[in-house]
């Protein structure tokens, strides 16, 4: 039986991993160069050594060196080391909050539960752009070290360049993935490609702008060094996009047209979120809304969209409320193969201890709320649905298998 | 799920993954320590080489017993670098288990239940935002709520904000003892609070009075003149107010080595703003509990179940669990605080009754679908399922529950 950790908090885990990892990989560069630098400074005093005139003086310079680029290696190994272990630390301490879940105490579980709603709308705000909301909330309730905050800052920043039509951010940001981003296999408008055209899309559109200011030899210079090397596979678009030179900016020829219209660079701002998505492992589903749908289906009952003066619906059931209605239509309804009757007087479960009872007009309540009514009201029994009145004499008893 | 699941059903997938972040922790700490004191020691060494060197005249040239010590020397700085880098490079399978280890004990992809384009749309969304503010109002989080108006832009009216704005004020009065101004609220509401026979005023003014009776002798002449506010509830609460009047008998010896102790326990305090809340909702139309909260513990519940059946389902090539029909493929238990509709399934056809297809009480009392009524019907006779009375087809009632 999955639970609900298991269902919901893979991100959670996924992406500080994925941090976690690339901190590893930057602390072995780190280390791979310090390493590179001693052993050519040994090598050159190995040379030395070898050599006929290696003169006291000279040797000693030579091993301040290989001294100095020790030291260089223990401090940038410590710092590297020490970086790499935080984001472990953070790991560590996202699963020991998760574990929390089920604590023997039943009101840390019930903290735990309300922090993880605010979890996941922390989560569902980042991904709106709400960030100011996401930030509030995390404070509020004490969860910052548990959200990917941090790492959405660093995409607002790129995003919000990029809307002020600057490639600088973005094509920085492209560099600092390259690797993974390269590896990335995308699947945009049904092409598929084996790596991420961000930064080629980037110099496209930085070339396109070129050609909108007229400087037209400027774009030509930009296109021969940025789109000499491209990948085979992008020729033909290279070609197409060559072909903008011959285009004034109003120009109705497609796809002429299409390159100069301005929301390229919301596209742009699209992909880019995709990306970012795909290498911090982030699924592209908000996983707050994707349980709020699992859960309103399963509260889902057709009394639910029953007329509304009816007094079929329950002011406690969330499904009832004005605008998870609304939220709700598309939604499938629970299923139910076992009758669950509820008394629409006092919401106490309908069963052997609290049978159904009938009223002469067909609706059925619990005995308890009809024969406390029946109390107060010298034997008379008022229908909540229609208002009519009986005695409490000419109510039957229902069998319900 | 996954086959280790079966293979280890009480393994907890948090405690999975932190014994693998477990040891890469331990490892980053094994790795830093050595790197750190090999390094430092080999600073040392070497800058006692120099030391020694440098003793000795800068312009000879180095003995050839020298340049065997430095050597040596070299060579025990360049196999300590070169395992310092391998030692790291090590780590890599440690840390790519963490990750592997998070894949195989959480959902990586959870979209599969969801319903596509569900809650897209700007008029989705913007619902959406509604129903999280009013949960953050309803909590109290005025000013998270403001932010994300402002982030999402959304249009709210200052009336529907006011009455949560109200139930705030006087919910965080009432956790400091102040009981002003939730009486002065349900004096106002007073007559909509007795058609709905609340006792929240009654149980407000017994708690003031309590709180005079603790104030010992010195103010029993204010806790007998406080009386008289019990007048309008002496028809409901004549034993309780006869209770109240019986402890000023023991002001002089203190109520607290008096049978009225337990009128001192401070679960009243708590209990009133179970009351207030339960009440003022309720006066108000609105449900106890946040409905967004309700709705995602809810799906937190349900959706792990449906994954597991749209697991299944996959296996056996059904199809989109989701989409197939417009009900859940199965029945979900979310425990019987969160049942707010009577259901009726037919006991014969195992289906959820419809309005086209409602519940019918036969003669004999028992229920069940007209569907069921119109196939067990022969010449107009039909032999209850249940029990052995025939009976007149059209006999039978229609109910509601």
């Amino acid at each position: 039986m999955a639970s609900g950790v298991k269902a919901l908090e893979h991100s959670s885990l996924k992406v500080p991993y994925e941090i976690l990892n690339k901190k590893f990989r930057v602390a072995q560069k780190t280390i791979d160069r310090e390493v590179s630098h001693v052993m050519q400074a040994t090598s050159e005093l190995e040379k030395c050594l070898e050599g006929s005139s290696a003169t006291v003086g000279k040797v000693v310079g030579l091993l301040d060196g290989v001294i100095e680029k020790l030291t260089g290696l223990k401090r940038k190994a410590e710092e590297a080391i020490l970086a790499e272990d935080d984001s472990a630390k953070v790991c560590k301490r996202r699963i020991e909050h998760l574990k929390l879940h089920d604590s023997e105490q039943p009101s840390t579980v019930i903290q735990w539960k309300k922090k993880r709603l605010d979890r996941m709308l922390v989560e569902h705000f980042l991904r709106c752009g709400y960030y100011n909301t996401a930030i509030k909330l995390a404070k509020h309730s004490g969860i910052e070290d548990y959200t990917n905050i941090d790492l959405f800052l660093v995409s607002k920043e790129v995003e919000e360049s990029l809307k002020r039509h600057e490639t600088a951010p973005c094509l920085a940001w492209c560099h600092d993935n390259k690797s993974k981003l390269r590896k990335m296999k995308l699947t945009l408008t049904s092409v598929v490609t084996k790596m991420s055209t961000l930064e080629f899309n980037l110099r496209t559109q930085e070339f396109i702008e070129l050609v909108r200011g007229n400087h037209r030899l400027d774009a030509v210079k930009h296109a021969r060094k940025y789109f000499s090397q491209v990948d085979p596979e992008q020729m033909p678009e290279v070609q197409r996009i060559m072909g903008l030179l011959a285009y004034p900016p109003d120009t109705q020829v497609q796809p002429y047209k299409d390159f100069y219209e301005p929301s390229r660079w919301d596209a742009m701002v699209q992909q880019f979120q995709w990306e970012n998505f795909k290498i911090h492992q982030i699924s592209n589903y908000s996983v707050f809304c994707l349980t709020l749908q699992a859960g309103l289906s399963s509260l889902k009952t057709p009394h639910c969209y029953r007329d509304p003066e009816s007094n079929y619906r329950n002011s406690q059931c969330p499904v009832c409320s004005k605008q998870m209605n609304e939220l709700a239509k598309p939604l499938p309804f629970s299923h139910c193969a076992q009758s669950r009757l509820i008394c629409n007087i006092s919401g106490q479960i309908m069963n052997e201890n609290n049978p159904p009872m009938m009223m002469p007009n067909g609706n059925v309540y619990g005995e308890t709320a009809l024969l406390a009514m029946a109390a107060e009201n010298g034997g008379k029994v008022v229908c909540p649905r229609t208002k009519d009145t009986y005695t409490i004499d000419q109510v039957e008893k229902v069998f319900v298998m | 799920m996954d086959s280790s699941d079966k293979k280890l059903p009480k393994m907890d997938s948090c405690v999975n993954v932190e014994r693998e972040v477990d040891k890469v922790l331990s490892k980053f700490a094994a790795v830093g320590d050595h790197s750190s004191r090999t390094l430092q020691d080999l600073v040392e060494h070497i800058s006692n080489i120099r030391k020694e060197l440098s003793e000795g005249n800068n312009d000879s040239d180095v003995t050839a017993t020298q340049s065997l010590v430095l050597n040596q020397c070299l060579k025990k700085v360049k196999d300590t670098c070169q395992r310092l880098s391998n030692d790291h490079k090590d780590l890599h399978s440690s840390v790519s288990k963490v990750g592997k280890a998070i894949d195989r004990n959480f959902i990586q992809d959870i979209s599969a239940c969801s319903v596509e384009g569900a809650f897209v749309g700007v008029e989705k969304r913007s619902l959406l935002n509604e129903v999280i503010c009013e949960h953050f109002f309803r909590q109290g989080m005025l000013d998270i709520g403001e932010q994300l108006i402002q982030d999402a832009r959304l249009q709210i009216d200052e009336a529907q904000k006011e009455p949560f704005f109200e139930l705030n004020r006087i919910l965080e009065a009432l956790k400091e003892h102040n009981l002003f101004p939730a009486l002065e609220w349900a004096k106002r509401n007073r007559e909509r609070l007795q058609q709905q026979s609340s006792a929240l005023e009654f149980k407000l003014h017994r708690l003031h009075f309590i709180e005079l009776l603790k104030g010992g002798p010195a103010r029993q002449m204010e806790a007998l003149l406080y009386s008289r506010n019990f007048e309008p509830f002496a028809y409901h609460h004549a034993k309780e107010i006869q209770t109240l009047m019986g402890s000023l008998l023991y002001v002089q010896q203190g109520v607290h080595n008096s049978p009225y102790l337990h009128l001192l326990d401070p679960i009243h305090w708590l209990d009133i703003c179970d009351v207030f809340t339960r009440d003022a909702c309720q006066l108000l139309g609105l449900s106890v509990e946040s409905p967004l909260s309700v709705a995602f513990a809810a799906g937190c519940i349900s959706l792990p179940s449906l994954l597991n059946i749209n697991h299944v389902m996959k296996q056996r090539q059904c199809t989109n669990v989701w989409n197939q029909k417009d009900e859940l493929p199965i029945e979900i238990d979310l425990g019987g605080e969160t049942r707010y509709h009577s259901i009726f399934a037919c006991p014969i056809l195992r289906q959820q009754t419809t309005e086209t297809n409602p519940p019918v009480r036969l003669v004999c009392g028992h229920v069940i679908s007209r569907d069921a009524l119109n196939k067990l019907n022969t010449n107009n006779k039909v032999k209850c399922p249940y029990c052995p009375m025939e009976q007149n087809a059209v006999d039978a009632r229609p109910v509601q529950f």
